[in-house]
């Protein structure tokens, strides 16, 4: 999707007229160096960074780029420099420029909500910008309606916070403290997001003399030579590697994002047509829903949704010929050579309006993985993994027994999805190394006992890969206060792949008069009352191939480690165990295992469907018709 | 009755048990090395004890102490299969370790394909037992002793021989947990226990957990080992005093060693860094990086003010284990490491090895593959001939692997070119590792020598000191020995911890006072178990502070003595001082802090040993041993090599030059030179750079 206003405003590299000549051993050294200048911008920012979520959850992230604006790096996603350059062409930048920018709309697609302060830096060698670096962390406020800037129920961009379009920053070494005074004036933390801002910008320019230094010791030409090679070497995996395994043909899926926050529970429609041809992808977001009046849109219609690709590509990584191979690949801007993207008119879910609210973008942005992975499994019968989902806050806040405020917030993981070679793994977190809390440190610091930090029973998909399972965590209050929950997949279940069933679905309840409530996923400030236990399960990963067919000793084994409760084993894996006599451990009973499977079997009305989205589906489907 | 003057220390490695015998009168050192003996690393140690005592023409009465570096803790841990384990945890907490952290390693998205490993134990190992403490350590319900019972039978049933027991909030209050020890071994005797509150009493119930079961699991090995090196001492080295080097930096009786063997993780680095740090203060440096390169890896750790960099927050292999530990960095390029095309036809340098089996191509019964030793070999910077001179290399072997590989890479290279890239590609790696590591502690490495050891280190690493800046490369005597040097250079070593998470405004000197006091008490009485005369143990309080809010403590020195009305004070300014020099600023007057833990070491402080000077030579021109053509930066180079061991004290040599010496080479570029020191310590650095200390 061309802008039509203004195609392409940052250059282009130059049409390849013969193959590229590079030096193999300063194409290692180069590749290792920048590579290493990522790593080192990380922990400058680890050691120097104030806020939590970025020093604890991991909530930053960094991007080398050459001076096409292309990203040469490829540990995970990141910003991009598209924007800057737009508003700030090449030459008339200098040494010591530092840029800044959060506008969800006008960053080219590339910062999806306003917490995610991102800085840019241009490289130089010889007087010319050869290279962009950036970094953005996710800070924990920019003003807003609410106090950490992601208020749930925002129906614009004015209720999120600062809107910061790409703005010189540092001119020539010399900050700008004018436009400063005015992002400082517009956070409820000021000196922790300016301490923040100062760590990224310093950790960037120290990164920017590092590769300044590659370029001056080869030469611009050899590095850049270096670069392609490096970007295509990630095209051809992809070429050469995965897509040989989708076989060519239109393939179309669909999912859902449940609630917006602002209007009833339904089905927020994210559609997919895949189209493979040789050494090429096409996505049409063609059919997607409209744009959500609440804050779940997702701005990605911008620079060739080069975001996009770059954010959802390394989903066919799962069809490597291994999980070591698969973790091996590195994705950079490389991979948009394989893809293309064509994305509905203005207004969707996607292609979003300003000043449509946004800062609830990663349910759309988790979905649109799930999307993919669900249309080529359906192409490639079913040699992808299932569903996961594992981004979701749940916490409390009041006063403690002190009578001083406390905020507890956490992001608790769930399943993933079975695959052909392994289960899911049990309760894991998508964004890496970020971690959970320790029961011992969330009692020490809150008012707060953890009566069970367990595995969810039962909760993972059924299959011959059974789901990774969920959370079980359930937290007494020993004060009157408030929870807080952001999550989806609270009525669709983690879908299912090749015959394997959906996952179980988030819920949080407590105690009201002796009987559980459910709280449902968008909870503001639900009252608590001291003593009360609140309950959160979260998401089991969905199942892969037909739980029939799962190994007995395999659910035997579940069973003992409580993975799996006995009804279920029998049920949905027709596995029957029995104790040979009271109190003696249980063992599968064969027999009644080979009967109770084909009872089973022939209860099947037809072949198993490559997909299944769980009961959760129909029951949602039902009551909006209803409504 | 005969004085023992000498005092010995065994560092047995993978492939050789390397030994150092230092005479605590005269300082006469003698090295030597034997093969390992991985079935039974016993042999390989008392042999090695005896070949040196027969170097010295000394009989084995004349031996005063060993101490002993030994990888059998972790090598149980990473190689053994791990199986009879259990765990005992609070109710409710069944799946601590299925949940760990939650973290999935590296890449966003990696989650989707990532397996997570099996965990230590299988979740139908794991058994809960009723009862409750808070996080001040009261009790909410009672340890439900019947359970525990239950736990007993279950685990005997099982064939569960060895158990970790760690319970919520142990670490403020053990007596849960040593209740359910008493209760296990009533009612089964045999069963090895490790409690969590004993191991690591810090909050942080997974990462307890495991330290706990890693603790557990190896008691057996180490207990097994110890004994049967007692057995194969023979009677008149028996009853001799020995030691066993923990990762912390310090020794401790074997006896010690077996109640708590998880201390003895990464015993022999932790050596190695202690043996770098004696040698760069020698040579007048407190601030250096090490760097040991060996077959397959290398270890890179850092010195700042001459002590080494400790970490609580280690892993052995997938294993978090919280103990404090040397800092040490590890990146998979050694001699051993293969020059190899990646799937896409790019060409890469480790981490594939070829280790010691079959080794580098140009080795007797070698490999197939070229490696950094094959590289140096045809660029002529190392010699044609292994360790002393014994076995022949076969440099045609090498390049023919190198040109095999040029011809599959596709390029117009010659094998020098390609083996010199090869070179410069393993160089840049350890260089970016030496960047990565100091940039986390916030330093900068032009202001550090650069000490390098072990087999392959200084070949390369004055190319290393170029890329990085920094001010020299530092190589010791004895490069191949020098971690068993390090053993007869620390000191005893015990470390206690306790948590008690204290608020700024809560902290009063009573409490801190009884804490520190008590620790105090057990740091000296394991001392004093040891036999340590008083007059030599020394105790040294730290405290690990954190702002509130924020979960990464930090740990600073605490002012020793009575605590007194200035003790807290001081406590946290030392606390805003520590923060800002590890993160560059600190809250002071600005945000309240809290106590996590406090922390007592004590030492027995050991005599170290006197190095002989060499005795200067004026006017002495050290002989060449040869010329050779050595290849540098694209061309042969007549370049003159010299034997160590005749090179003369304060004598400066231009590069290029090689130094050879048994195990070891170093390799002096174009543009550098060398210098020896008075206690034989040679010194690389940069013609347009140095500045003469």
């Amino acid at each position: 999707m061309d802008n039509a206003l203004n195609p392409h405003p940052w250059p282009r590299p130059p049409a390849r007229t013969r193959p590229i000549e590079v030096d193999p051993i300063v194409l290692q050294i180069v590749e290792g160096t920048i590579n290493s200048i990522e790593r080192e911008i990380e922990y400058a920012i680890e050691r120097t960074a104030r806020s939590p979520m970025i020093r604890e959850a991991h909530d930053y992230r960094v991007g080398l780029f050459d001076r096409y604006c292309r990203k040469l790096t490829g540990r995970s996603y990141s910003a991009m420099p598209n924007a800057v350059v737009r508003d700030y062409p090449p030459e008339t930048m200098k040494p010591g420029d530092v840029f800044l920018m959060n506008d969800t709309y006008l960053t080219e697609g590339s910062i999806g909500h306003l917490p995610d302060v991102c800085s840019t830096v241009p490289v130089f060698n010889d007087g010319v910008v050869v290279a962009y670096i950036q970094a953005f962390g996710h800070h924990d406020d920019i003003g807003g309606r609410v106090p950490g800037s992601m208020p749930g129920t925002a129906v614009s961009v004015f209720e999120e916070g600062l809107s910061i379009p790409p703005i010189k920053i540092y001119s020539e070494g010399v900050r700008n403290d004018e436009a400063l005074k005015i992002v400082r004036r517009n956070t409820r933390v000021p000196e922790m997001l300016e301490a923040d801002l100062d760590s990224e910008m310093q950790s960037i320019m120290m990164g920017a003399a590092r590769m300044g230094e590659l370029f001056t010791r080869f030469g611009t030409a050899v590095v850049e030579a270096c670069f392609q090679a490096i970007l295509d070497k990630c095209a051809n995996i992809y070429r050469d590697e995965l897509l040989p395994k989708i076989p060519d043909g239109e393939f179309s899926w669909e999912d859902y994002v449940e609630h917006d926050g602002v209007s009833a529970p339904r089905l927020h429609k994210l559609a997919l047509k895949m189209t493979k041809r040789a050494g090429k992808i096409i996505l049409d977001f063609n059919g997607t829903d409209p744009q959500s009046p609440g804050p779940i849109n997702w701005p990605a219609d911008y620079a060739d949704g080069a975001f996009l690709c770059k954010w959802i590509a390394p989903i066919l990584r799962n069809l490597a010929d291994s999980p070591e191979r698969a973790a091996e690949i590195s994705v950079n801007e490389g991979v948009c050579d394989v893809f293309e993207v064509i994305f509905p008119p203005k207004g969707t879910l996607i292609t979003p309006v300003w000043p449509a609210a946004t800062n609830a973008r990663s349910f759309v942005l988790l979905r649109s993985l799930g999307l993919l992975a669900g249309a080529v499994a359906i192409a490639n019968g079913g040699k992808m993994p299932a569903d996961q989902e594992t981004i979701r806050y749940s916490g409390f806040y009041g006063k403690d027994l002190n009578g001083d405020p406390f905020l507890s917030r956490e992001v608790l993981g769930g399943g993933s999805g079975g695959r052909s070679y392994a289960d899911g793994n049990d309760a894991i977190h998508i964004v890496p190394d970020s971690r959970n809390q320790p029961a011992e440190f969330t009692e020490n610091r809150f008012p707060i006992i953890v009566e069970k930090l367990a595995l969810r029973t039962d909760s993972g998909g059924a299959g011959l890969r059974r789901g990774g399972l969920g959370y079980e965590k359930h937290y007494r209050v020993l004060v009157d206060c408030h929870t807080i929950v952001t999550a989806d997949r609270v009525r669709l279940g983690c879908y299912g792949v090749n015959g394997g069933k959906a996952g179980q679905p988030f819920c949080v309840t407590v105690d009201l008069h002796g009987k559980p409530k459910d709280l449902g996923g968008l909870v503001d400030g639900e009252p608590l009352r001291a003593g009360q236990t609140m309950r959160v399960v979260t998401t089991g990963g969905g199942g892969w191939g037909d739980p029939l067919e799962r190994e007995p000793e395999l659910v035997h084994i579940d069973v003992e480690q409580g993975k799996v409760s006995r009804k279920a084993a029998r049920d949905d894996y027709g596995v029957v165990l029995r104790a040979t006599k009271v109190g003696a451990e249980l063992r599968v009973d064969g027999k009644a295992t080979t009967t109770q499977r084909a009872t089973l079997r022939a209860k099947r009305t037809g072949p198993l469907p490559m997909i299944d989205r769980g009961p959760g589906y129909e029951k949602l489907k039902k009551a909006v018709a209803k409504s | 009755m005969a004085p023992s003057p000498w005092r010995i220390g065994i560092d047995t490695g993978g492939t050789f048990t390397d030994i150092v015998a230092v005479h605590g009168g005269t300082g006469r050192m003698l090295v030597t090395k034997v093969a390992s003996t991985p079935a039974n690393p016993t042999l390989g140690l008392v042999n090695g004890v005896t070949e040196v005592m027969r170097i010295a023409d000394e009989p084995l009465a004349a031996v005063a102490t060993l101490s002993h570096g030994t990888t059998v803790a972790t090598n149980a841990l990473l190689q053994g299969a791990i199986d009879g384990l259990g765990l005992i945890v609070t109710a409710g907490f069944r799946h601590i370790l299925e949940i760990a952290r939650q973290a999935v390693p590296d890449g966003y998205g990696n989650s989707y394909f990532w397996v997570k490993p099996d965990r230590l134990v299988p979740l139908d190992l794991v058994h809960e037992v009723g009862g409750r403490l808070n996080f001040r350590g009261e009790e909410l319900r009672p340890l439900d002793d019947k359970s525990v019972a239950e736990a007993a039978h279950f685990f005997k049933r099982k064939g569960v021989r060895t158990v970790g027991v760690c319970l919520i909030h142990s670490y403020a209050n053990p007596a849960h947990e040593r209740r359910v020890r008493d209760i296990l071994l009533a009612e089964y005797p045999e069963l090895v226990i490790s409690l969590s509150c004993e191991v690591l009493p810090e909050y942080r119930e997974y990462e307890r957990a495991v330290t706990t079961l890693v603790d557990a699991f190896v008691k057996p090995h180490m207990s097994v080992y110890l004994r049967r090196i007692q057995d194969e001492l023979g009677a008149e080295l028996a009853g001799k005093p020995f030691l066993v080097m923990q990762s912390s930096g310090g020794v401790i009786s074997a006896q010690q060693v077996v109640r708590k063997p998880i201390t003895t993780a990464l015993s022999g680095p932790a050596a190695g860094a202690l043996g770098c740090s004696v040698v760069a203060k020698l040579a007048g440096f407190d601030d250096v990086v090490t760097l040991d390169a060996g077959g397959t890896s290398t270890d890179i750790c850092l010195i700042e003010k001459g002590t080494a960099h400790l970490t609580n927050g280690s892993s052995i292999g997938p294993f978090p284990v919280r103990i404090p530990m040397i800092d040490i960095e590890t990146i998979g390029t050694g001699g051993g490491s293969i020059a190899w095309l990646s799937r896409e036809g790019h060409l890469k340098v480790g981490p594939k090895s070829a280790g010691a089996v079959p080794g580098p191509m140009c080795y007797p019964n070698g490999g197939d593959q070229p490696t950094i030793t094959d590289a140096n070999l045809v660029l002529g910077r190392i010699p044609p001939a292994l360790i002393g001179g014994g076995i022949a290399l076969n440099a045609e072997r090498s390049r023919a692997g190198i040109a095999a590989l040029g011809e599959r890479l596709g390029k117009r290279m010659s094998i020098e070119q390609l083996a010199e890239g090869i070179l410069e590609i393993a160089n840049w790696n350890q260089a970016n590792c030496i960047r990565q590591m100091t940039i986390q502690k916030g330093i900068d490495p032009r202001r550090f020598a650069l000490l390098s050891f072990g087999g392959a280190g200084p070949a390369q690493s004055p190319a290393v000191m170029r890329l990085l800046g920094m001010a020299c490369c530092i190589v010791p005597f004895n490069p191949g020995n020098l971690s068993a040097f390090g053993l007869l250079a620390v000191d005893w070593r015990t470390d206690h911890i306790a948590t008690r998470v204290t608020h700024e405004d809560a902290i009063n000197a009573v409490t801190v006072n009884e804490v520190f006091t008590r620790l105090e008490r057990e740091a000296t009485a394991t001392l004093a178990r040891d036999g340590i005369d008083p007059a030599r143990c020394r105790t040294v309080r730290e405290a690990d502070l954190r702002y509130v809010g924020q979960s990464m403590e930090v740990r600073v020195a605490a002012p020793a003595g009575e605590v007194d009305d200035r003790f807290i004070p001081r406590l946290i300014e030392a606390f805003h001082a520590a923060h800002r020099k590890a993160f560059g600023y600190d809250y002071a007057g600005k945000q309240k802090l809290e106590l996590v833990n406090y922390c007592v070491s004590g030492f027995g402080m050991i005599e170290r040993p006197t190095l002989p000077q060499l005795a200067p030579m004026p006017g002495v021109v050290p002989a060449r041993k040869a010329m050779r053509k050595v290849y540098f930066e694209g061309a042969w180079i007549e370049t003159p090599i010299y034997d160590r061991a005749v090179l003369p004290a304060a004598h400066r040599i231009e590069g290029p030059c090689v130094v050879e010496e048994f195990g070891s080479t170093t390799v002096v570029w174009p543009g550098q030179w060398l210098e020896v020191d008075g206690h034989g310590i040679m010194l690389v650095r940069e013609k347009v750079t140095a500045i003469r200390p």
